[in-house]
């Protein structure tokens, strides 16, 4: 069973990491050259092609730091300081996790609510389906500073704005599967139901919802990372409090593009955290099913 | 404290348990104030970060609210929707605001100087303001591209004609990469970003806007004008200007522990103590009233002056109308001063 | 309960609010009741229960439907031409309530006249005109500031002011940045899907990878791609391609895994080989999935755009108006141009849909779904 582990996971999965950091490496040396020659490296010319290399992977402010910089400061970060400081990365990932969290569970009960009524609703569906979508072509971010100031003005600030702005961006997804999923059934299914005189209800909990669930687990993972991304959009026009979107915006104006990418390499571990919370729960929900 | 005001707030304060409006009379709780500043936690904002950490707010009988800006806050915005009582500001973009409808109205200045400028490589040709034409340059949009455009349509260059301007993000990237000729740096910030970044001082050249001659008015505090007429206000605002004025003669003498206290301001953790002690260092330079009289004096002068920059935008002017005296206020100042 | 039961329930309390309303003042500051003939409020209220009582005696028929619209929107112009009242009271409000329970109906009538001529976007239109309406009613009675939320008419105005404004930040935004990006990721990501299909080793290496790439929030990376790739259009396509390549992947992984095994013991007995299995029978089923992901993308290749060219741009663009207009108080203009991104990404949107039933006729979810 070890073995198979191995073979089935482990070493596609480092083979390819492996590759990627190479290719990174390569990707670091090649664009912060022209930087380290402009700006470094001695001007008269008398630098070797090691002290080139060495240059270009340990720049202040590279174009793309190398991955070893990244990680020697997120290390920093996390064991420098304490859990309550501002420098601490893992402060700013929980502010971030809480938010999106928030958002998302509000955002899948908006969009499961919509979605049951769609489908069960010819007006609604005629209605509000086409205003759904178009909700979601309003960027966010522009919207972002005037939710928050309306919110604001109403004495909500803090987490709630965020999430509300996460929201918006998980329950379209979540509607949009589940409508489709709440539809998948087949016809022979339906009418089979139908003989049996089935209520609404009962169709809704014996057909429609378990047909949809195949649909829904893959809007779920798709809806807690845009979750996340809108929690980050939202925490810019937030002004610079704590949070990872703050440590984005901070880090691009103050020119540290090593604290950009320890920042991205954070939320992207706290992504594929939550969409693998999401993969488990799909597990469990499918195990239950039964299936041909 | 009197015994009989002690009585009265508790009567008070049964009374309006539900309603929660304490209002100023009798009771000597603090009154509330909320500043929303123009940009992220920095020395830029020194001042008023010192007046809340050395307790000159507390002193004066306030409770103030800093709320840091950031990328799309609009103080203005803030304001119009009731969040803030007061706001710093540059003064083009409140004008323009104004003319907008939102009624904005400056109560003191406290920069009297310009720190903006425009910074370029000297390798790409760029001498005097004559050689920016055909050139590329970054500009910071979100009010603070209207000094930039009267600047150029003095020049009588057309935006995309003469020249290319770009919407620079908010940090020295375009110059650093080479993807922009000249970028916009405020002399307390990016200029020593770029010094930072490996720059030298010999391969760079400034265009002062103070020196073009088409600087206009940076930080200053603004309210609503119809909030003037309330005199409770009035008096609010000349505690908290006294307090925030204090707070920058004590930031202006003391650069290190300003720069000590803005560090720990910052929730997010970026900003450092030598960065925030030089950017404290040049800040001061802005505010040449500093420790005097005059400090946070609107100068009626500077503000005609700023008016007219704006007004000879050209073919699209900052503001169409002047707004006359109406934008700009003594009336805090002088309540402020006689405390 | 029976859609018509609802109806006259809502035709009853609003029959019965307007009642009420007529004996209420409208200010708080006027002392008269409205019993005078002339009044607004009565002329709006007459309306108002003309409308009710046309709806009550009326059959379900898209002309009786078009005159109870019609008359509910008299009433709503009506109540709109009183302007922003300085106080507005008890008989205010139940005129309004009055309105939006009726405007309700209108919509649900429409919805259920069951027409074959019917355009297919009429309800959601008419859905979508009457929250316009109760926007505009309400900025204009609340008394909102312009610089938090412009009202509608005055965002048609800023359109039609900046029409040339807004073609060329169309021309920049749209046809340059998310076409190329959109077509570059969403096909990469199909493409990557059906190879790694193929692979099992590289399935099992790419898929934890491709989710940590999903999770780089774009926001990030925006800054970053206009260091790298300039301050044009390339830099905000190459944040559309990393934020489109994941939904299209993970669904066309999905879609493929999701055929029945039945079917694809029928294909073995068959012995199809693997390619037409994938042609005849996997990726048909996939295609679904792969449209749903499709749509998902279009709405977020349009938003990623805006969002990139917030963080640096040339001086056109969406993204850059809306960031520059804002600041300068313009909120009509900024409005304007979100608007210009809705009706794009809509339209997008809805293209994808025709294509989509155009592809997936055979599928039970387009089958069953009785237009």
């Amino acid at each position: 069973m070890n073995t198979e582990t191995f073979r089935q996971h482990v070493l596609p999965v480092s083979v390819i990491v492996l590759a990627a950091i190479l290719f990174w490496y390569c990707l670091t040396i090649g664009l912060n050259a022209p930087g380290a020659i402009a700006r470094v490296l001695p001007k008269n010319g008398h630098w070797g092609y090691g002290d080139f290399v060495l240059t270009t992977l340990n720049m202040a402010r590279p174009v793309l730091p190398a991955p070893h910089q990244i990680l020697l400061d997120i290390w920093h970060s996390l064991t420098q300081w304490s859990l309550s400081s501002p420098r601490n990365l893992l402060l700013h990932t929980w502010v971030t996790a809480s938010a999106a969290l928030t958002g998302f569970s509000m955002g899948v009960v908006l969009g499961l609510l919509l979605a049951v009524c769609i489908v069960h609703s010819q007006t609604l569906d005629k209605a509000l389906l086409p205003w759904i979508v178009a909700s979601q072509t309003v960027p966010v971010l522009a919207i972002a500073p005037i939710v928050l100031i309306i919110l604001g003005s109403l004495g909500i600030t803090g987490l709630l704005p965020k999430a509300v702005i996460a929201m918006y961006l998980c329950f379209f997804p979540v509607t949009v599967a589940m409508v489709q999923g709440l539809r998948s059934p087949q016809k022979l299914e339906m009418e089979l139901l139908h003989t049996y005189a089935t209520g609404k209800l009962d169709t809704f909990w014996l057909l429609r919802l378990p047909a949809s669930l195949p649909f829904l687990f893959p809007a779920f993972r798709v809806a807690i990372a845009s979750g996340l991304v809108g929690t980050m959009v939202a925490e810019l026009p937030t002004g610079a409090q704590a949070g990872l979107g703050a440590r984005l915006l901070t880090g691009s104006y103050y020119g540290n593009t090593i604290q950009i990418w320890s920042a991205l390499v954070m939320a992207s571990l706290l992504g594929l955290l939550l969409t693998a919370l999401v993969s488990l729960l799909e597990r469990i929900v499918m195990r239950t099913r039964r299936t041909v | 404290m009197t015994k009989n005001t002690a009585f009265r707030k508790h009567i008070l304060a049964a009374a309006t348990m539900m309603a929660m409006t304490f209002t100023a009379t009798g009771a000597s709780a603090a009154e509330k104030v909320t500043l929303q500043l123009k940009w992220v936690p920095q020395a830029q904002f020194a001042g008023y970060y010192v007046a809340q950490e050395k307790g000159f707010y507390k002193d004066a009988g306030l409770d103030v609210t800093i709320k840091p800006g950031g990328t799309d806050i609009s103080p203005v915005q803030v304001i119009a929707g009731k969040s803030a009582d007061v706001i710093v500001n540059w003064m083009p973009d409140a004008l323009a605001a104004r003319e907008a409808g939102v009624p904005l109205v400056n109560i003191s200045q406290v920069f009297d100087r310009s720190g903006l400028m425009l910074t370029c490589k000297k390798a790409s040709g760029i001498s005097s303001p004559k050689d920016l034409k055909g050139k590329t340059l970054g500009v910071w949009f979100g009010g603070n591209e209207y000094p930039f455009f009267n600047w150029m349509n003095k020049l009588g260059y057309k935006p995309d004609v003469d020249i290319k301007v770009l919407k620079q993000g908010f940090n020295v990237d375009p110059l650093l990469q080479g993807q922009a000729d000249c970028i916009s740096t405020m002399n307390y910030n990016e200029y020593w970003q770029l010094i930072d970044a490996g720059m030298k001082p010999e391969e760079l050249i400034t265009f002062a806007y103070e020196d073009q001659g088409v600087s206009t008015l940076e930080d200053g505090l603004y309210v609503l004008e119809p909030n003037l007429k309330n005199k409770a206000f009035v008096s609010k605002m000349a505690k908290f200007v006294k307090a925030s004025l204090q707070g920058w003669n004590y930031a202006v003498s003391h650069p290190k522990e300003a720069a000590e206290i803005v560090v720990g301001q910052d929730a997010s953790g970026a900003a450092t103590l030598e960065v925030q002690q030089r950017q404290m260092e040049n800040v001061a330079k802005l505010i040449s009233h500093a420790n005097t009289k005059q400090m946070g004096y609107l100068e009626p002068a500077a503000y005609k002056r700023t008016v007219s920059v704006l007004l000879s935008g050209g073919s699209s002017p900052v503001i169409k109308k002047d707004p006359g005296d109406k934008a700009m206020s003594h009336v805090v100042w002088d309540a402020a001063s006689k405390l | 309960m029976k859609p018509l039961h609802s109806g006259y329930l809502s035709l009853l309390l609003s029959l019965l609010m307007t009642g009420v309303a007529l004996t209420q003042p409208l200010q708080q500051t006027a002392t008269d009741i409205l019993w005078t003939v002339h009044s607004p409020a009565m002329m709006i209220g007459m309306t108002l229960l003309a409308a009710a009582l046309y709806a009550i005696w009326s059959p379900l028929a898209l002309f009786h439907s078009a005159v109870f619209t019609f008359l509910t929107a008299l009433a709503g112009l009506q109540l709109l031409r009183l302007g922003a009242l300085a106080q507005p009271a008890a008989g205010y409000w139940l005129l309004v309530l009055s309105l939006a329970l009726l405007a309700q109906l209108t919509v649900q009538r429409l919805a259920e006249a069951r027409l074959a001529h019917l355009p297919q976007g009429a309800v959601a239109a008419l859905f979508g005109g009457w929250l316009l309406y109760f926007w505009q009613l309400l900025v204009t009675v609340f008394a909102v500031p312009q610089v938090l939320l412009p009202t509608p008419l005055a965002i048609l105005q800023a359109i039609m002011d900046n029409a040339g404004l807004l073609a060329g930040d169309f021309v920049q935004t749209v046809l340059k940045s998310v076409v190329i990006g959109y077509l570059l990721g969403s096909g990469l990501g199909i493409l990557t899907g059906i190879l790694i299909e193929r692979f099992p080793f590289l399935q099992r290496g790419l898929l934890p990878l491709a989710n940590l790439t999903s999770t780089i929030p774009l926001v990030g990376v925006a800054p970053i791609a206009v260091m790298w790739f300039g301050f044009d259009w390339p830099s905000k396509a190459a944040v559309i391609v990393l934020v489109t390549f994941f939904p299209a992947l993970v669904s066309t992984l999905a879609g493929l895994q999701a055929t029945g095994k039945l079917e694809q013991e029928l294909m073995y007995s068959y012995a199809a080989s693997p390619r037409l299995t994938l042609l005849a029978l996997r990726l048909p089923a996939a295609m679904p999935f792969i449209f749903n992901a499709l749509k998902v993308n279009s709405t977020l290749a349009l938003i990623s755009a805006i969002v990139a060219e917030f963080f640096g741009s040339p001086t056109a663009g969406l993204g850059f108006r809306i960031s520059a207009e804002a600041a300068r108080m313009h909120m009509p203009v900024v409005w304007a141009a979100i608007v210009v991104a809705s009706l794009v990404g809509s339209g997008l949107y809805a293209l994808l849909v025709r294509l989509e039933r155009r592809v997936t006729f055979w599928h039970p979810a387009i089958r069953g779904h009785h237009r």
